[in-house]
């Protein structure tokens, strides 16, 4: 242990002196002094992300003295819900989903950031106040309040693929939602297989489906009924919704179109499933996930040289325009103290995005940033993805309440791909909506 | 005398059956836990003993690298070496095309020779114009590979060895601490008299089969408005201590009482006509005697709380520092799903203990079983 | 880390010590007083149990009897606990398609699980008792229940492992099917049988603890009524049905009660193989889940937990019947 220490230093010191260079012209973060002061940080993040996390807390320890512990944890969702209850909660919290914010700070779970912090969002985030409305809940009077704003945005309607692979069987790149389901039907003719699909995610399995079901809805009916759909205006059963669950149904349910056919599909981790991808030879063509799934590819693939991605395209058919699923996580303070507050200051100054933009799997709306830094070309694609949508619209299910959300939805889904009719998902989905009104 | 024979090969046939599918699970695991992490991914663990043919795919060298020769660009160098290729293909729809020494014309008009010793010889008129490599598939063959390299990785980079440690820290104190406080209560339950002793000994009884669910929810709020109330974590190995502790008295008090009460009356008898107090006795006499008694109930302890999940969930926080065995054990099923070198080596590592203390004190293990089941239940 | 174990073993020595203090203190304070008359012998032997039980009863009132009475009472308050809903909770839990679900998957396990290992032990204490190598497969067969159901639920996941069919399989439970020329299965989706699969573990798990209890009841077993019958012509089926079952019968009793505990509790099996998905929810995760996912819901979580406590509670009466009757002697 002693030696992985020595290890986790020098790296720490690497990486904090390579951005002191690259702060050399003076916009490198300084902060108070913290010395003896730890900030505890709860969130999702674990291996990869971790690591970048660690380097990007690591710079905030070399300039304030402050100790900064982080916990990642897979049942994060879970567990802070346990440590706020519990009374000790972290200083801060990165939460996956906005809606689990916006309970806790119902419950008064929750420091409020105040409307200085609001207003920077709104100056420096592209799109600024949609990021805002993201971070401003009722407090536990019904008072709307600003919490926390976004740090680690991705993109989610991306498809994942290997160009090599498409050069050897000679498929094109599909720019419309009827091109990719044509190439699906052609990979298969070819006796190859299109897709590789996993939903396991430790306690949150089932997520990713909701992701399909959540861009296929963007694609299929007007932003106004996606919000709709969101809070619960129109059922979880109407037949829009239960319409793009089968839609997803066609492209996973197929036990032709997935790696290992359907029944593999719930059991294999999301983090394992793009494997498929770059096995030799190749166990599927593509695989539909958010910007973040690089840090997952196998260790050696070099994205923009061995992996690349396109736009989850629209339907021709409809005019719907361009749209685009993002996420993110939302950064709140559980429990204030100085240097609490002085983390989520630091996290306002370009160089805490830059440190993790330089790693793998990170995106940010900041506009103060330094587009350069991105480790690739790649992420600049995404960036103007990002930036470019005609329409954006937050990961859904982050926003229904946590029950759903974070709870029938996923198990539904998990469900449907195990063969229950999307009919029967969609009215257990809405009836455990009913039971938590 | 023949049936009798017959029966007797049927007796040892059925349970070399059933010992086998009780041991090889966890069999499997140990072998696959030392296997290279390749080839675990790659075939069954009862196959670890014999080599296996592979598809890698691996490339040549890039732009920078290609040589000029006469009006021919050229692209020269191993793709790998100390094994023999068997087949090889440039396209990956069909990567075992070719035989090794063997040339191809590719898509772009270029030829490439893969030797069967793992050199290779791109031609081409144009030059190679790509940063990467040229991707080319080969199949080789592996011999068996045998290694410590998991351990080593979930004990330094996966945290599992502070989760080792942690785990030690919640076990020790939470099966030393009961002993002693079961111990004065079962000796007051057997050979003291006072009112209402028999229902008090029942209810303890009663109790050993609450399920903890029950406790979980106000023991939550009570150490919540505790911390709250000296600004201190609501999780803490103290908390946990205390709850291991109180959760594993009824059986403690009963497995000692049992024993404590089985104990010879007129030793105690004259004892006490000579003038000695219960508190003497006890620490002179009875303490003593109750070893064995103590030593199953520490085995027992100690087993459950190691390898128990629901309470240190609830009570111990998730942070490297607190994180215990099989709560880690559980995150990795959750997060590396299919990285089985990760969970067979960390699942090993956490059974490691128990199985020692296990085997090396299961005498003691099957008379405290005994003495507490028999009669208990 | 060293630092930590250190800390650990110093807490040790504390609490011993705090409690020694207690016990020793306590004692000769109330033995001085009775020497010099300060407390009558009458008073002396009326409080002196009391000090020998304190501690212990102290801790059991505050994390076993408190806590069972509160939850009760919180199961009938809302989620946050401060809204008085009557039965509303378990109305709730007798509509609720998941619950009636759990309930149904509960009953098969209660079932399943204690009549197999319970029967698995026997036969294995039985053959263990007929050959040379006996002691060894007991005590091999006893192992897992050393092993953390977590633990345990690797080494079966691992077992139940699935890949697509035009791979090869490193799961052993597939490798096998294959071998038969069927098709991989992903076991641990396939509705209802997974539910199977899961108490296969706890199964695998509480052999070893029948197998133990009973093989001491069989050794108990007189000699000379199995060596009457056995002259008198009866097969050893025969003698087994007829001469031994009944006379261990009070113990396959205990130790099928004892696993239907272990059943009823069981909980990190089901969260660490499925988390209840596919329909192999049970009480104690469900529980579980609705203590913590989603914000969590105090009043409909302790309704669970107190369905768990109701079906345990004929064995608890059964004891503190028993055992009344037995110290009343």
């Amino acid at each position: 242990m002693q030696f992985s220490k020595a290890l986790a230093l020098s790296a720490v010191a690497a990486t904090v002196m390579a951005s002191s260079a690259a702060h050399a012209d003076g916009h490198a973060y300084k902060g108070p002094d913290l010395s003896g002061q730890t900030v505890t940080i709860a969130g999702p993040w674990l291996t990869a992300d971790e690591e970048n996390f660690n380097n990007v807390v690591a710079a905030f320890e070399a300039a304030t003295g402050a100790d900064v512990q982080y916990a990642g944890s897979d049942s994060f969702e879970q567990q802070i819900v346990i440590d706020v209850k519990a009374g000790s909660p972290p200083n801060l919290a990165a939460f996956p989903q906005p809606g689990l914010a916006a309970n806790l700070a119902a419950d008064g779970g929750l420091v409020s950031l105040g409307s200085d912090a609001a207003d920077w969002v709104r100056d420096n985030y592209a799109a600024g106040s949609s990021w805002v409305d993201l971070g401003t809940y009722a407090n536990a009077n019904g008072e709307d309040e600003f919490y926390g704003f976004f740090y680690n945005v991705n993109v989610k309607s991306l498809v994942w693929y290997v160009p090599e692979n498409f050069e050897d069987a000679g498929y094109e790149v599909p720019t419309t939602m009827e091109g990719l389901i044509a190439l699906t039907e052609q990979i298969v003719a070819d006796g190859g297989t299109p897709w590789c699909v996993g939903l396991g995610s430790g306690d949150a399995t089932g997520w990713p489906a909701t992701d399909w079901v959540e861009d296929i809805m963007l694609r299929t009916q007007s932003p106004a009924v996606y919000d709709q759909w969101v809070s619960n205006d129109i059922a979880f059963n109407d037949a829009r919704v239960v319409n793009a669950i089968q839609t997803f149904g066609q492209f996973v349910r197929n036990s032709d179109n997935v790696d290992g056919g359907s029944a593999a599909v719930a059991t294999t981790d999301f983090r394992d499933s793009p494997k498929g991808l770059f096995s030799a030879p190749a166990k599927c063509y593509m695989h539909r996930q958010a910007s973040f799934i690089p840090a997952f590819f196998p260790e050696g693939v070099e994205v923009g040289e061995d992996a690349d991605f396109f736009y989850f395209p629209s339907y021709e058919s409809k005019d719907l325009g361009n749209p685009v699923l993002g996420g993110g996580t939302l950064m709140a303070m559980t429990k204030d103290s100085e240097g609490a507050r002085a983390f989520m200051e630091y996290l306002q100054h370009p160089m805490a995005h830059e440190i993790w933009m330089s790693g793998a799997g990170f995106l940010t709306p900041h506009m103060g940033v330094d587009l350069s830094k991105y480790s690739s070309a790649t992420l600049r694609k995404q960036g103007e993805i990002l930036q470019n949508a005609t329409t954006f619209r937050f990961d859904g299910s982050d926003l229904m309440p946590g029950a759903i959300g974070a709870g029938s939805f996923w198990k539904g889904m998990v469900s449907y791909t195990s063969g229950e009719s999307s009919q029967s998902v969609a009215d257990t989905i809405q009836a455990s909506w009913d039971a938590i009104k | 005398m023949k049936r009798f024979r017959i029966g007797s090969l049927l007796a040892n046939l059925a349970l070399l059956a059933l010992v086998l599918i009780w041991t090889l699970p966890t069999f499997g695991l140990l072998v696959s836990s030392v296997r290279d992490k390749d080839q675990l991914a790659e075939s069954g663990w009862w196959t670890a003993l014999s080599s296996s043919e592979v598809v890698e795919q691996l490339r040549t060298a890039g732009r920078d690298q290609q040589l000029q020769e006469g009006d021919e660009y050229v692209l020269r160098g191993a793709l790998l070496s100390g094994t023999e290729i068997l087949r090889w293909g440039s396209n990956s729809r069909a990567p075992e095309a070719n035989q090794p020494n063997t040339s191809e014309v590719l898509r772009s008009g270029a030829t490439l020779t893969v030797f069967a010793d793992g050199r290779y010889e791109w031609r081409h008129s144009e030059p190679y114009a790509r940063s990467r490599g040229l991707r080319v598939f080969v199949v080789a063959q592996m011999p068996p590979k045998f290694t410590f390299d998991n351990y080593i990785e979930v004990l330094t980079s996966e945290g599992v060895a502070q989760a080792f440690i942690n785990t030690f820290t919640v076990t020790i104190p939470a099966t030393f601490i009961p002993i002693m406080i079961a111990a004065f209560a079962a000796y007051a339950l057997s050979w003291m008299r006072f009112r209402g002793r028999a229902t008090l000994v029942a209810m303890i009884l009663a109790l050993m089969v609450v399920p903890l669910q029950m406790s979980l929810i106000p023991l939550l709020q009570l150490y919540n408005s505790i911390g709250g109330w000296f600004g201190v974590s609501a999780k803490s190995y103290p908390g946990i201590w205390l709850a291991h502790t109180a959760f594993g008295l009824p059986l403690a008090i009963y497995l000692l009482r049992n024993y404590i009460a089985s104990l010879p009356g007129d030793l105690i008898e004259s004892a006490r006509i000579d003038g000695a107090t219960h508190f003497q006795i006890f620490v002179k006499m009875i303490l003593p005697l109750s070893i064995p008694a103590l030593a199953s109930f520490a085995i027992f302890q100690f087993l459950w709380v190691w390898n128990d999940l629901l309470v240190a969930l609830v009570f111990l926080g998730k942070s490297p520092e607190e994180i215990v065995l099989t709560s880690k054990l559980r995150e990795l099923l959750g997060s590396r799903g299919d990285n089985w070198e990760i969970l067979t080596a960390s699942a090993f590592v956490s059974i490691v203990v128990p199985l020692t203390v296990f085997f090396s004190l299961q005498r003691y293990f099957v008379r405290g079983l005994l003495a507490g089941s028999v009669k208990g239940g | 880390m060293i630092a930590q174990v250190l800390w650990a073993l110093m807490a040790v020595v504390l609490s011993i010590g705090a409690c020694w203090l207690y016990f020793a203190g306590s004692n000769i304070l109330i033995d001085t007083w009775a020497r010099q008359r300060v407390l009558s012998q009458r008073r002396h032997s009326q409080v002196q149990p009391w000090l020998f039980l304190f501690p212990a009863l102290f801790l059991l009132a505050l994390f076993l009897v408190y806590p069972v009475i509160k939850t009760f009472y919180l199961s009938f308050f809302d989620g946050n606990g401060e809204t008085f809903r009557g039965w509303d909770n378990y109305l709730w839990a007798l509509s609720d398609p998941q619950f009636l679900s759990t309930i149904k998957n509960n009953l098969a396990w209660l079932i399943i699980v204690p009549a197999l290992s319970t029967g698995f032990g026997l036969l294995i204490a039985a053959l263990a008792d007929r050959v040379w190598w006996g002691a060894l497969a007991k005590s091999l067969i006893f192992m897992p229940m050393a092993i953390s159901f977590v633990g345990a639920s690797v080494i079966w996941k691992f077992v139940y492992h699935y890949r697509g069919p035009d791979v090869e399989q490193i799961g052993g439970l597939n490798a096998l099917v294959m071998a038969f020329g069927l098709e991989p299965q992903a076991w641990i989706t396939l509705q209802p049988w997974n539910n199977l699969f899961l108490m296969a573990i706890l199964v695998w798990v509480q052999t070893g603890f029948a197998m133990v209890i009973l093989g001491a009841a069989l050794r108990g077993v007189p000699t000379d009524t199995l060596e009457a019958a056995r002259i008198d012509g009866a097969n050893p089926i025969q003698v087994f049905f007829r001469i031994v079952l009944p006379q261990i019968k009070t113990t396959i009793i205990v130790v099928w009660t004892t696993i239907t505990i272990v059943v009823l509790k069981v909980f990190d099996i089901v969260q660490a193989m499925t988390n209840g998905l596919w329909d192999t929810q049970v009480l104690a995760n469900l529980m579980y889940d609705w203590m913590f996912r989603g914000g969590g819901d105090e009043g409909r979580s302790s309704v669970i937990a107190v369905f768990i406590m109701i079906a345990v509670l004929p064995v608890m009466i059964y004891n503190y019947r028993r055992m009344r009757a037995e110290e009343n002697l």
